[in-house]
């Protein structure tokens, strides 16, 4: 008994065609039958037809940014009606909570397992092996990341190893102005890191930049990547052009650096484009139609041009989730897609840099 | 000069490095000087770890270097610059008069050439130089290095400050700089000539870094200096491995017993000498008595200079882009409304013909010696006369990095030399900016580098 149509349904390698996909998953989420509590209640706010009126990924900005309600919104009324009453939850995961309360999402094990299919299929492309144990330096807890990576090593065959990171409060001693806790706070992951580097056979490292770079300081934990880990996979920040040469070059030079672009509120990430050179910027590609990205000048919301520099807005649409429209705070170059791909891709993901403290204009220096 | 932007790369424990983000260093009157290379923070990190691995030169080796290497400052092309064009480039991109420039080049190239001799002069007189020599037999203090590593923030308002580290080098420190966005120039082509004459890649680093990794290059050195204002010596004032080097408020003071008409020279100058760029210019003048003639009279004095290219021989005033100069020019404003403006009141901007602006001069009364005012200390001849009487005494002279004491009361100058808060006392026709190899800027920077320690042997 499905009350779900094929095309939602499909393996990931078969790619659905994007407006007969959007159709179908936006009557699944808006009829009384399948659809979530939460986006029924929507369905009044709307001043658009969903069924009708979404063709394409681009019709998806026609949604309001609804992501500050995950904030309080019972996890309850997210799970489409259509899964029954005994959906298959594989976890309730938060977001950074950088600004504010974090935004909750639920992740059915459809979804999961059409990630993990398509993620694992990237790390093939890039060359990464299969049956290698992961040490993951990620956020734990309520974040997402760690956990699906048990998941995928799992799919892959090999042993993941965790440790304890509480994003959250180092952003906080940060905010506070309390960097010397901070910086014990990051030492203290480090010694968990090298510890299971020096025992263990650890054969991907899924870390963070900011980590990346301590381990890099350290001759002792550069030894032991470069004698045990065939592939770095990083994420969770940006790393500029100059960074990844390093490591690429001088640093990690016969490691495998591969890196995703994500966030839990498309529940995933876009993947590095397999093959760029060290002179390309770092691009990534989504997992369209069911992530998609748009780059738009902040102040009009219209596109940029390709090769040029906007905010990022991403979608996600899946049979498990609807969450269209999300302005995040990230700039990025818009990319050319992969032909057929009904999204964006993305490069250069960056924050706005300082160099000075210029604003004072007391004193000399 | 080039026509094309010259590249200026960092310069790292392995030579040179070029990256791919680049800061454009521009000419005020537009178009692009240079493009420096802004290494990332594992890059700094590394450069500095390569800095704590690495030897130092032994001491007549290094000591030969620094001095050959003032040498190849003065008369090489380096990064494609003759010394003129490099002069003129920097002149033309941070706004300081190519005379003030001249002076602060030539100060960098003799203060290569007799760090050798000046560099020991902090050495405390109970100290030997080194364990080897015999007077340790018995029981000696020798002077050694409180750490290997020295790192600087450099400043970018004025070439001069780049003279002082390098006695970090002659007493055998590897030394980091981090260059100023406003005058990379005269560090790169300083740690360019240090490698030229001798001094390995891992001993002397230039890192040009944005302001996320600028923490690293102090974070990872044992000691380091770091130029700017109010709030770098807030921030570092209470890490003894860090000496702060912060605004200057110098002052003069002028007593009844003496006639200032006698020193107006010695005045005007050290408000007015370097462009009034410098930290060692003279920010307030006290006087015992009616302020009201002198402030006339260094109005007429100053408002006499003239508003020139920065290029130009005869240039004094500094230049800067018109938004920073009118900045300025309000900050100021708002700062002077408790006080009477001899010059300057009306605005200080001058727009010239090539798109830059000059500051022009600015003198203030002030009604009472501790006015806030008196510590505002801005990057142009700009100076606030305020009366002092005797019960006044040394708390307005506090804070000074030089005070010009004009007076013939010796038990006043007995107070103002007992002064913690006063780095350099200077009596009669010495104005606040002069400095000479081998007398402290602001106590010797061996004071802060170096430490005695105990050696006794048989």
């Amino acid at each position: 008994m499905s009350l779900s149509p094929p095309v939602l349904d499909l393996p990931f390698d078969t790619v659905p065609d994007s407006g007969e996909f959007l159709s179908a998953a936006m009557r699944w989420h808006f009829s009384p039958e399948t659809g979530s509590a939460f986006w029924l209640r929507k369905l009044d706010e709307l001043d658009f037809d969903p069924i009708t009126e979404i063709r394409d990924t681009e019709d998806l900005t026609k949604f309001p940014d609804v992501s500050s309600e995950l904030r309080d919104v019972r996890v309850e009324e997210l799970i489409p009606r259509g899964y029954g009453n005994r959906p298959d939850v594989v976890g309730v995961y938060e977001s950074g909570g950088t600004t504010g309360a974090p935004k909750r999402i639920v992740l059915l094990r459809d979804w999961l397992d059409r990630l993990l299919g398509w993620s694992s299929a990237q790390l093939d492309a890039h060359g990464v092996p299969h049956g290698l144990n992961w040490l993951c330096v990620t956020p734990t807890g309520p974040h997402m990341i760690g956990d699906v990576i048990k998941h995928q090593t799992a799919y892959r065959g090999g042993h993941t190893f965790t440790l304890d990171l509480d994003s959250r409060w180092v952003k906080r001693l940060i905010g506070d102005g309390r960097a010397a806790e901070a910086d014990a706070y990051a030492e203290h992951i480090v010694d968990q890191v090298r510890h299971a580097l020096r025992t263990q056979d650890i054969g991907v490292l899924m870390i963070t930049p900011p980590m990346l770079e301590r381990l890099a300081r350290d001759d002792e934990l550069v030894d032991l990547v470069n004698h045990k880990v065939r592939a770095i996979n990083w994420a969770g920040t940006q790393m500029d052009p100059d960074t990844r040469h390093l490591y690429r070059t001088e640093i990690f030079p016969r490691t495998i650096l591969y890196s995703g672009f994500g966030s839990t509120m498309i529940l995933g990430n876009a993947s590095e484009r397999p093959g760029l050179s060290d002179e390309d910027p770092c691009v990534y590609d989504p997992f369209a139609p069911y992530m998609s990205f748009r780059v738009i000048d902040p102040d009009t919301g219209k596109p940029v041009g390709y090769g040029e520099r906007g905010q990022v807005v991403m979608s996600h649409v899946s049979k498990s989730l609807l969450l269209p429209n999300i302005l995040e705070r990230d700039l990025a170059t818009r990319i050319e897609p992969p032909r057929g791909t009904d999204s964006d891709s993305v490069a250069d993901i960056a924050p706005v840099q300082q160099f000075d403290n210029e604003g004072v204009i007391e004193g000399v220096y | 000069m080039p026509t094309e932007p010259i590249t200026l790369d960092a310069l790292g424990p392995a030579g040179e490095y070029r990256t791919k983000q680049r800061l454009r260093v521009d000419y005020l009157t537009g178009g692009t000087a240079a493009e420096l290379s802004i290494v990332p923070k594992v890059y700094v990190s590394r450069a500095m770890a390569a800095l704590h691995k690495a030897t130092s030169l032994p001491e007549q080796e290094r000591l030969a270097a620094l001095a050959k290497a003032g040498e190849i400052f003065v008369n090489e092309t380096i990064a494609g610059l003759s010394f003129s064009e490099y002069e003129h480039t920097v002149t033309r991109t941070s706004g300081v008069p190519i005379s003030v420039v001249r002076q602060a080049t030539a100060a960098i190239a003799e203060s290569a050439a007799s760090v050798a001799d000046t560099a020991p002069l902090a050495r405390p007189q109970g100290a030997v130089g080194s364990w080897r020599d015999s007077r340790t037999r018995g029981g000696r203090a020798i002077w050694t290095r409180r750490g290997d590593v020295f790192a600087v923030h450099a400043a970018g308002n004025h070439p001069g400050p780049h003279s002082l580290w390098l006695e970090a080098l002659a007493l055998g420190y590897r030394v980091a700089i981090r260059p100023s966005r406003r005058e990379p120039f005269t560090p790169h082509r300083l740690v360019t000539a240090l490698r030229a004459a001798g001094f390995g890649n891992d001993q002397v680093v230039l890192l040009p870094t944005e302001y996320d990794a600028a923490d690293e290059i102090l974070r990872r050195a044992d000691l380091g200096m770091v130029y700017g204002g109010d709030d770098v010596v807030r921030k570092y004032g209470g890490d003894t491995t860090i000496l702060p080097q912060g605004p200057g408020r110098s002052k003069i003071l002028v007593t009844a017993d003496s006639d200032w008409r006698q020193h107006l020279d010695t005045i005007v100058d050290s408000i007015s000498d370097q462009g009034g760029v410098a930290c060692i210019n003279a920010t307030a003048v006290l006087v015992e008595g009616d302020p009201a003639p002198l402030a006339e009279a260094l109005a007429e004095r100053l408002a006499a200079i003239p508003s020139l290219p920065v290029d130009d021989e005869r240039a004094i005033l500094s230049a800067h882009p018109p938004s920073t100069a009118q900045a300025m020019q309000e900050y100021l404003a708002a700062q002077a409304r408790e006080s009477t403006a001899w010059l300057g009141g009306e605005g200080i901007v001058e727009h010239l013909d090539d798109g830059t602006a000059v500051l022009r001069p600015a003198v203030h009364q002030l009604d009472r010696a501790d006015a806030p005012q008196a510590g505002i200390e801005l990057p142009f001849p700009c100076v606030w006369v305020a009366p002092w009487n005797r019960q006044d005494g040394t708390a307005p002279l506090r804070e000074s990095l030089v005070l010009t004491a004009i007076t013939g009361d010796d038990q006043l100058v007995d107070e103002l030399v007992a002064e913690p808060t006063v780095s350099n006392v200077y009596l009669g026709d010495y104005p606040t900016h002069w400095i000479r190899p081998g007398i402290p800027h602001d106590s010797y920077l061996g004071e802060f580098l170096m430490r005695t320690k105990a050696v006794a042997r048989a």
